[in-house]
């Protein structure tokens, strides 16, 4: 409770949370939002377009119709498309960061239990994959890979496979300081095996951790969807994609810059939201964190104070 | 040829741009013409090029007939090296050239016909690939020759003396005027033809030579003085300079060419503009001016793949024919200003083409037609999955039609692959797909051109262009007597029967004839698009004033 009141406490956060919420609201409502406002991102709107493709009217075709304007080139209504692409993004973030955090701390409480040479060899492999160019290999992957196999859960695994290393090197981390702590160190003394210790003392410890990291993560798979769409490797059209709309918006943009400022807006808002709520967790689960952190009016000025 | 983004990197990589060079204090007199390209190089080897007759290389290279394309008219073909167009012989099988006289190479050393034997020679080497290569299969024994470097000479090529070269073919090719106008049929000296070498300093006979290459940044030529006009009616060679900057971002292209200040005043695109330069172009007051457009162009067209499930049903191929949305294709392509409705697989600007259309479906497809065709068929709940180019152009075509066949029940799912692999794939033996977003611009203005590499049961598979694997023997005699018929007007109206034939199994959907659009700045003269080849004239524009 006392987590959810020094949340509460703080005012970017709670903005952020709602702005969350918010979306993901209308991700999971999105076929009967469009289906109320009458257009689907499917639906062509040819009347909406000139004779070059380009939308009629001011700021992409913004209109009573079209709250958001239209795509050029198919007229398809704008609004449905981004609320269709915040459904692609949610899932592709969460599910890519359940992978990466099942992984993550599946590997990190292994090393960081077990130590010795498993460790050695867990936190080398860490490392090469913290270095590794992911953005790359994830832009091979996907053209390798058998058309035949469904492209959401290929961006899905690739994405979330690129995530745990981070994952666990900090579950590692807390692994290693509460192992020596009593309460494990009497369970084992009491003959609990590895598994039910990392089952019933470690992980209910390491909750905390992994819920902020997880906030963390999931902008950072949103980003990561956008950018591979952005480049023509993520989700197949016509699956509406903010990453996607942004790369076709660019070639646009002399002619209709609204095109681009729609999924735009909404990806900096969701990654943002994500963010700062993340930063808002983590100092609410762990308040010496937060009394650091130039928040209140007062911190900043005795830190650079002292700094000086 | 097929088109799209790598051919355009193949064929249309000139763009002339001519700029009152001042050097020095005084002013000078001399013109520049800049062409402005996406592609990092210019190839410059005859033998591997997949080049047009009127585009880069023809600013270098002369063959022994060259294309003349006028404004409104059919592009005709005309003598370049030779005194002719060609003489044939046994019922079309033999043809005869004769060099014409005081041709001269850039170093001074007269042309003779060996060279023009070499250069043909030279095109069968596996060390160049990838050139047009309808002489190939043609010529006897090409089959089986792999090039002059082991020392070994094609033998249906004769070269009975200095100025005349004949050339014996395995079949007669009514067509082989046009042939001859290949790259491949440029004159190359025996002391300059090493594959390796040869494109760095190639010694040419147009009204060019090269000055300096700098890969991904400009090709510069300047003249060649051993070239005469005496000897050529086609080309104008107008400007002084010729520099292709090499790797033109398109967008920065549009917006320097609108602009139209310095050197952009004499220069144009080589590229075609996408649906949205097209749209910033239209907008703009200088734009209208600097814009040209033909008047049709490459066919872009759905290959249906005969061999495959449902679609090996005529009825269902004709139900695809009567739904598909060609407003919403062409909206996607950029509008009315990008292409007009295709029924014809002959393209509008080659001789001898009949408009007809066997689906009249309206602008927007006939679903009920079509549904009924459907039902006929006893097919229903169709899921057909398509192949296309992995760009944000092809990807809103492809998103049109499938809309466009989802209003009869037709599930589409899209596989765009990057340009290499769609072309791998598309012209695979095996093809595990349904349909093919694939377009076309023949390689010379003949509907032999526009039928036979699409049509003929020999073009399946093995990196050929039959994607609809359409494998009907009936046709296969017919482009087989057409391509003999060395009467012009008769060839013509066996195509077009050819053409009407070929629809009634609805092997593809015509889509569009694209129109290709290309800007240019106010300096550059008789700049125009013709429906073929849809690019700019390289030889007869000009620069200056």
């Amino acid at each position: 409770m006392s987590v959810l009141r020094r949340l509460l406490r703080d005012p970017w956060a709670v903005v952020a949370a709602i702005v969350v919420v918010l979306f993901a609201a209308a991700a999971a409502a999105a076929p009967l939002i469009t289906g109320l406002t009458g257009h689907d991102p499917f639906t062509y709107d040819l009347d909406a377009l000139d004779g070059t493709g380009a939308p009629q009217g001011a700021f992409g075709g913004v209109s009573a119709q079209h709250w958001f304007g239209v795509e050029p080139l198919t007229g398809r209504d704008l609004f449905a498309i981004v609320l269709w692409g915040a459904r692609t993004s949610f899932t592709v973030g969460v599910l890519a960061t359940a992978v990466s955090v099942s992984l993550g701390t599946a590997v990190g409480l292994i090393a960081g239990y077990a130590g010795g040479w498993t460790d050695r060899v867990v936190s080398r492999i860490v490392d090469v994959m913290l270095g590794f160019p992911s953005l790359i290999f994830m832009i091979s992957l996907t053209a390798i890979v058998a058309a035949s196999f469904p492209r959401p859960l290929l961006i899905v695994l690739v994405i979330g496979f690129f995530g745990w290393p981070a994952v666990a090197r900090v579950v590692r981390g807390q692994v290693l300081s509460l192992k020596q702590r009593s309460f494990v160190l009497a369970a084992q003394a009491m003959g609990a095996g590895p598994f039910d210790v990392m089952r019933r003392q470690l992980l209910p410890n390491l909750a905390a951790t992994v819920v902020v990291y997880a906030t963390i993560l999931v902008p950072a798979a949103i980003g990561t969807e956008a950018a591979l769409s952005f480049l023509g490797v993520g989700v197949p059209p016509p699956t509406p994609s903010w990453g996607r709309s942004i790369g076709d918006a660019i070639s646009w943009f002399s002619v209709d810059p609204a095109y681009v400022a729609f999924p735009g807006g909404a990806l900096f808002l969701v990654t943002l939201a994500f963010n700062l709520l993340g930063d808002g967790l983590r100092d609410a689960l762990d308040p010496r964190l937060a009394r650091r952190r130039p928040r209140s009016a007062v911190a900043p000025v005795v830190e650079e104070a002292v700094t000086r | 040829m097929r088109t799209r983004l790598p051919a355009v990197a193949l064929i249309a990589v000139a763009a002339l741009g001519l700029t009152a060079c001042s050097s020095g204090a005084g002013e000078d007199s001399s013109t520049t013409l800049t062409i402005l390209t996406p592609a990092s190089t210019v190839p410059l080897d005859p033998a591997s090029s997949q080049n047009l007759a009127t585009t880069s290389l023809s600013l270098l290279d002369r063959r022994l007939t060259t294309w003349k394309v006028e404004e409104g008219k059919d592009a005709v073909v005309v003598p370049d090296l030779a005194t002719t167009t060609g003489t044939q012989s046994d019922g079309g099988r033999t043809w005869t050239y004769t060099l014409k006289d005081g041709l001269k190479f850039s170093n001074g050393d007269p042309v003779t016909s060996e060279d023009v034997k070499y250069g043909i020679e030279r095109s069968f080497s596996d060390q160049l690939t990838g050139g047009l290569s309808y002489h190939k299969t043609l010529l006897e024994g090409g089959s089986d020759y792999r090039g002059p470097f082991d020392g070994k000479q094609l033998s249906s090529i004769e070269t009975p003396d200095d100025r005349t070269i004949v050339f014996r073919l395995n079949k007669a090719f009514g067509d082989w005027p046009w042939i001859a106008s290949m790259p491949a049929f440029t004159p190359v000296l025996e002391s300059n033809g090493a594959p390796a070498t040869y494109a760095k300093a190639p010694i040419t006979t147009g009204p060019y030579k090269v000055e300096s290459i700098k890969d991904g940044t400009a090709l510069t030529l300047t003249r060649n003085t051993h070239w005469s006009a005496k000897t050529d009616s086609v080309r104008t060679a107008s400007a002084d300079r010729v520099v292709f900057e090499e790797g033109q971002n398109q967008t920065t292209v549009v917006q320097n060419l609108l602009t139209g200040s310095g050197k952009y005043a004499d220069a144009f695109g080589a590229q075609y503009l996408g649906a949205a330069d097209l749209s910033a172009a239209s907008r703009d007051a200088q734009g209208k001016q600097r814009l040209a457009t033909s008047e049709a162009g490459p066919i872009q067209y759905l290959a249906l793949n005969t061999k495959r499930g449902e679609l090996k049903d005529v009825r269902v191929r004709q139900a695809l024919n009567h739904a598909v949305d060609r407003r919403s294709y062409l909206l996607a392509s950029g509008g009315s200003a990008a292409g007009i409705a295709a029924t014809t697989l002959i393209t509008p600007g080659i001789a001898g083409r009949q408009a007809y259309d066997l689906y009249p479906a309206g602008t927007s497809g006939d679903v009920t037609k079509a549904q009924q065709l459907l039902r006929q068929a006893g097919v229903s709940g169709l899921k057909l999955t398509m192949l296309l180019q992995n760009d944000s152009a092809s990807l809103a075509q492809g998103q049109a039609v499938q809309q466009g066949l989802q209003r009869i029940g037709v599930a589409v799912t899209l596989k765009p692959e990057d340009a290499e692999s769609f072309y791998v794939d598309a012209a695979a033996d095996d093809k595990p797909f349904d349909l093919v977003l694939a377009s076309w611009q023949p390689d010379f203005p003949s509907a032999n051109a526009n039928i036979s590499p699409l049509f003929d049961s020999s073009q399946i598979g093995g990196g050929n262009y039959n994607l609809s694997q359409y494998d009907v023997p009936e046709v296969d005699r017919a482009i087989a007597a057409a391509q003999a018929e060395t009467d012009q007007s008769a060839a013509q109206a066996d195509w077009a029967a050819i053409d009407r034939r070929i629809m009634q199994d609805a092997p593809v959907v015509p889509l569009i004839y694209a129109k290709q659009s290309f800007l240019h700045g106010s300096g550059v003269g008789n700049f125009f698009i013709p429906s073929f080849p849809a690019y700019p004239d390289y030889m007869t524009l000009t620069v200056g004033k």
